[in-house]
């Protein structure tokens, strides 16, 4: 099987997030990146497919040179190899952009397989994946937990509202946004660190792709959230307030 | 004096088949020791070269060589009965060297030591003194080994020691003997004849049992890889750990091959002793076993047939095992060297390690929660930030950060150098300092931690650090040198400690026992600072196993974050010696020690003692 994840590099979950002095977006010095949490699961389902039916894992990310390293992350943690789309510009370009980039550098490789994360932890879309099976004319799917190859193409178990699930069958080849939670994911190793410095990293470039679209959304500005605190206090003898908290969080807050 | 009493008999002359028989037995006997012996040199030969050994200092080497082997200190002092008769075998085997020479060029008339002389009959007489203590003592070991049979001998009967026993009496028996009869009579050849065939049937005995301590121990005492449970640097890129023979060192081998089974890191280990897989002796025997089936070159891993993956990763690294052995086998670097062997490869794999290492590798702490819990709790209590102008750095750690009770002692250590006017900061940013992922065995991980957390403190200008936790202390000083110079490191208790005329001695009849945490004794050699420190609060008692005997609270070696164990929990164990004490106060050094024994007390129900680090204790007697 031969599998593409599409992964992105955002800034660390406990990164301390400033506006830029332009007013639309963070300012990135001083940012700690990571490997964007659902891309995470993508490479893992990808891994363990390719554990159980062999094949190739191949990420793809695009971005500016820091990138680098969250793709050698990937081939650390088992990718065979990796096409790294250089770009400087990703801010400026929309999510169809995007998305068009990365069909660009993924097309020639005629994937079986093409996962990536559901949405990412810094600008939150989810559009990217799934413009991007658009762009390439493939199925898709959303929300994947799992992912099972079946004798015609593969079966699905996706995530559906208040813990049900929906399991679906599609052909191959198709592209996945995964979920998630849907696997353990396995720790970095010394050995794959080692390994990954002699995996094959093919760079190019957005002219190369002969990709240069104009953005169709553009970003506005940035701002951090209001902090609101409205405590209430709910008065009475003990019994009345716990009536009056359970009436809260069932209508109001609907937790229970 | 000296001449009316008997002096050695020895045959005055031998015929030429007895030369002849004596000369064919001896070479027999010396080529089957060879062969095995020189099989086993070979194999420790054979291994990887320890890279990081360096002889020098060599003075350090001596003095140990001197104190543990010849004096047999270390065998006396922490196993004193058996020890000492150990040591008497030991004495009477030097001072028989020659007398053993002599014994065997009389059977060529060449005898160097004449029984009739003053120096030869001086040194016979001593050597009898000798000889009838290593009598005794060997029948004492004779006693306990199959009457009294220690359950740290192992559940098995060893029948070679035994027979190993039986002739060093004869040996002793023999010598003895020949004091009481004279040259000419037939009883001098006998006795003669005797001791030389026990001898020689002793000599080949050796490669095939324990008792190869005898040729390879002092050795390796003098050889020891220096420090304390020290972890060595792997060498070059591929090098990941002990993940089979092909890595195994030449310390390593050495080590495995002169075990003498005595049993003493199983009986102080913590979990040996409550019901775990983790046995060190067999940890050290399954190297062997693999040695002898497989060799150094294989490519057979090291966990699965001949030590188990399971055992290795129980071990708290409390490093009560390698402080036991009296022959200075380095169990923690080999556990550890396993444990590196399985996770730097990938091939350990484990629910709770596997969170761990991703909250490190994508966060900053090992309890996996945002910064801004720490930031939250920095503001709350008023901590001033490091700036540079302050003496001192108050390095929280992930649980005096973000652990409700180790908040709790840092915050009383705070107020206690408020009080002695010391100036310091805590950091705005601090990451975990790797301790649980280096003992566990991600060296990549452990090399993000020290390298981010180094640059941090080099940024920031950081020359003196002080902290509640002594994992914390163990890891920026020893650990972190591999990737950098840390700044000096110091715990809490070696602080107050230097203040303590200058601390509130509280008025108060309270009886306090304190535990020794293994990262502050035995890893740090500190034990008297705390105690003088905890004196302050009340009278101290101390608790049955202490100070170098301290029993592990079994947080340590990553293990406070790997979940249930199975068996009797450690720290429930260690908790109901500290309340046997009956003391009112259990005064502890250590956040993780204190996490441990909060939920073992409250285990124990209503009359449990209460539980304070000893900066709590101090803080408690300042002024509001």
């Amino acid at each position: 099987m031969k599998i593409i994840v599409a992964i992105k590099q955002v800034p660390e979950r406990d990164a301390q997030v400033r506006i830029n002095a332009a007013g639309k977006w963070i300012e990135e010095v001083d940012l700690q990146y990571a490997l964007n949490e659902s891309d995470a699961y993508a490479l893992e389902e990808a891994l363990q497919l390719k554990e159980k039916h062999g094949g190739e894992v191949t990420v793809v990310s695009a971005g500016p040179e820091r990138v680098g390293q969250t793709i050698r992350e990937a081939l650390a943690k088992g990718a065979d190899r990796a096409i790294y789309v250089a770009s400087n510009d990703l801010g400026s370009r929309d999510a169809l952009g995007v998305a068009r980039l990365l069909a660009a550098a993924i097309q020639p490789e005629n994937p079986d397989l093409i996962l990536t994360g559901l949405q990412s932890e810094d600008l939150g879309l989810g559009q990217t994946g799934v413009i991007l099976a658009e762009v390439l004319g493939l199925p898709h799917a959303s929300l994947i937990l799992h992912v099972e190859k079946t004798e015609t193409g593969l079966t699905v178990k996706r995530e559906l509202e208040e813990g049900w699930f929906q399991t679906i069958e599609l052909p191959t080849p198709a592209v996945l946004t995964i979920q998630s939670g849907g696997n353990k994911l396995r720790y970095a190793t010394l050995m794959g660190i080692k390994r990954a410095k002699i995996k094959e990293v093919r760079q190019v470039t957005a002219s190369d792709l002969g990709v240069d679209v104009p953005p169709v959304v553009l970003m506005e500005g940035v701002t951090m959230p209001h902090k609101q605190k409205s405590t209430q206090m709910l008065g009475g003898s003990p019994k009345e307030a716990a009536a009056a908290l359970v009436e809260k969080l069932k209508f109001e807050v609907r937790v229970l | 004096m000296i001449a009316i009493l008997p002096t050695l008999a020895e045959p005055q002359s031998f015929s030429l088949s007895e030369k002849l028989l004596f000369a064919a037995l001896a070479m027999a006997s010396v080529y089957s020791f060879w062969n095995l012996f020189g099989r086993i040199l070979n194999k420790i030969l054979q291994s990887k070269k320890d890279s990081s050994f360096r002889l020098f200092p060599i003075t350090k080497r001596i003095w140990d060589f001197f104190w543990e082997v010849l004096c047999q200190a270390k065998v006396v002092r922490e196993r004193p009965l058996p020890g000492l008769a150990h040591a008497f075998v030991f004495w009477a085997f030097c001072a028989f060297a020659l007398v053993t020479l002599n014994h065997c060029a009389v059977a060529f008339g060449i005898g160097f030591l004449n029984p009739a002389g003053e120096f030869a009959r001086l040194y016979f007489y001593v050597a009898a003194a000798f000889a009838f203590a290593c009598a005794a003592g060997i029948l004492g070991l004779f006693v306990r080994r199959f009457l009294v049979r220690p359950k740290w001998l192992g559940e098995q009967l060893s029948y070679q020691s035994g027979v190993i026993a039986l002739l060093i009496f004869v040996l002793m028996a023999t010598y003895l003997a020949a004091f009481f009869v004279t040259d000419a009579g037939p009883d001098a050849r006998i006795l003669w004849w005797v001791h030389t065939l026990t001898l020689l049937t002793f000599l080949p005995l050796i490669p095939h049992t324990k008792h190869l301590h005898l040729v390879l121990s002092p050795a390796t005492v003098f050889l020891s890889r220096g420090g304390f449970a020290q972890i060595p640097p792997l060498a070059g890129d591929e090098d990941f750990g002990l993940v089979a023979g092909a890595d195994l060192t030449q310390l390593v081998s050495l080590q495995a091959y002169y075990c003498v089974e005595c049993g003493r890191c199983t009986e102080h280990c913590p979990a040996a002793n409550t019901g775990k897989l983790l046995n060190p002796k067999e940890i050290i025997l399954g190297v062997r076993a693999y040695l002898n089936n497989l060799g150094p070159a294989s490519d057979q891993p090291l966990l699965g047939k001949y030590n188990s993956q399971e055992a290795v990763f129980q071990c708290t690294t409390c490093g009560a095992c390698e402080f036991q052995c009296p022959v200075g086998i380095e169990h923690v670097p080999i556990l550890v060297g396993l444990r590196r062997g399985a996770v730097n490869t990938g091939a350990w794999e484990d629910e709770h390690g596997g969170k761990l290492f991703l909250a490190l590798e994508r966060g900053s702490n090992a309890l996996g929660l945002s910064p801004a819990e720490r930031d939250k709790f920095i503001e709350k209590q008023a901590l001033p930030i490091f700036d540079g102008t302050q003496e001192y750095c108050l390095w929280l750690g992930c649980m005096g950060g973000y652990d409700p009770k180790g908040r709790e002692i840092v915050t009383a250590f705070a107020r206690v150098m408020k009080f002695l006017g010391t100036s310091y900061g805590v950091l705005r940013k601090e990451k975990c300092t790797g301790d649980p992922v280096r003992r566990l065995g991600n060296d990549l991980l452990f090399q993000q931690l020290a390298e981010a957390n180094l640059e941090t403190l080099a940024q920031n200008k950081v020359k003196k650090i002080v902290t509640i936790c002594p994992h914390c202390v163990r890891t920026i000083q020893e650990d972190w040198k591999e990737y950098g110079a840390p700044p000096q490191v110091e715990h809490h208790s070696e602080f107050m400690a230097r203040y303590v005329d200058k601390l509130p001695k509280q008025p108060s009849e309270e009886k306090v026992v304190f535990h020794d945490p293994c990262y502050l004794g035995r890893y740090r050699n500190v034990y008297d600072e705390p105690r003088k420190v905890a004196a302050l609060a009340g009278d101290l008692v101390e608790a049955p196993r202490n100070k170098e005997r301290s029993f592990c609270c079994g947080a340590g070696g990553g293990l406070a974050f790997l979940g249930e164990e199975d068996g009797e929990r450690v720290s429930h164990k260690r908790a109901a010696e500290l309340v046997a004490t009956g003391a009112q106060t259990i005064a502890a050094a250590c956040p993780f020690c204190n996490t441990m024994f909060r939920d073992a007390l409250a285990a124990t129900g209503e009359s449990a003692p209460q539980l304070l680090d000893i900066a709590q204790l101090t803080a408690r007697g300042l002024p509001e």
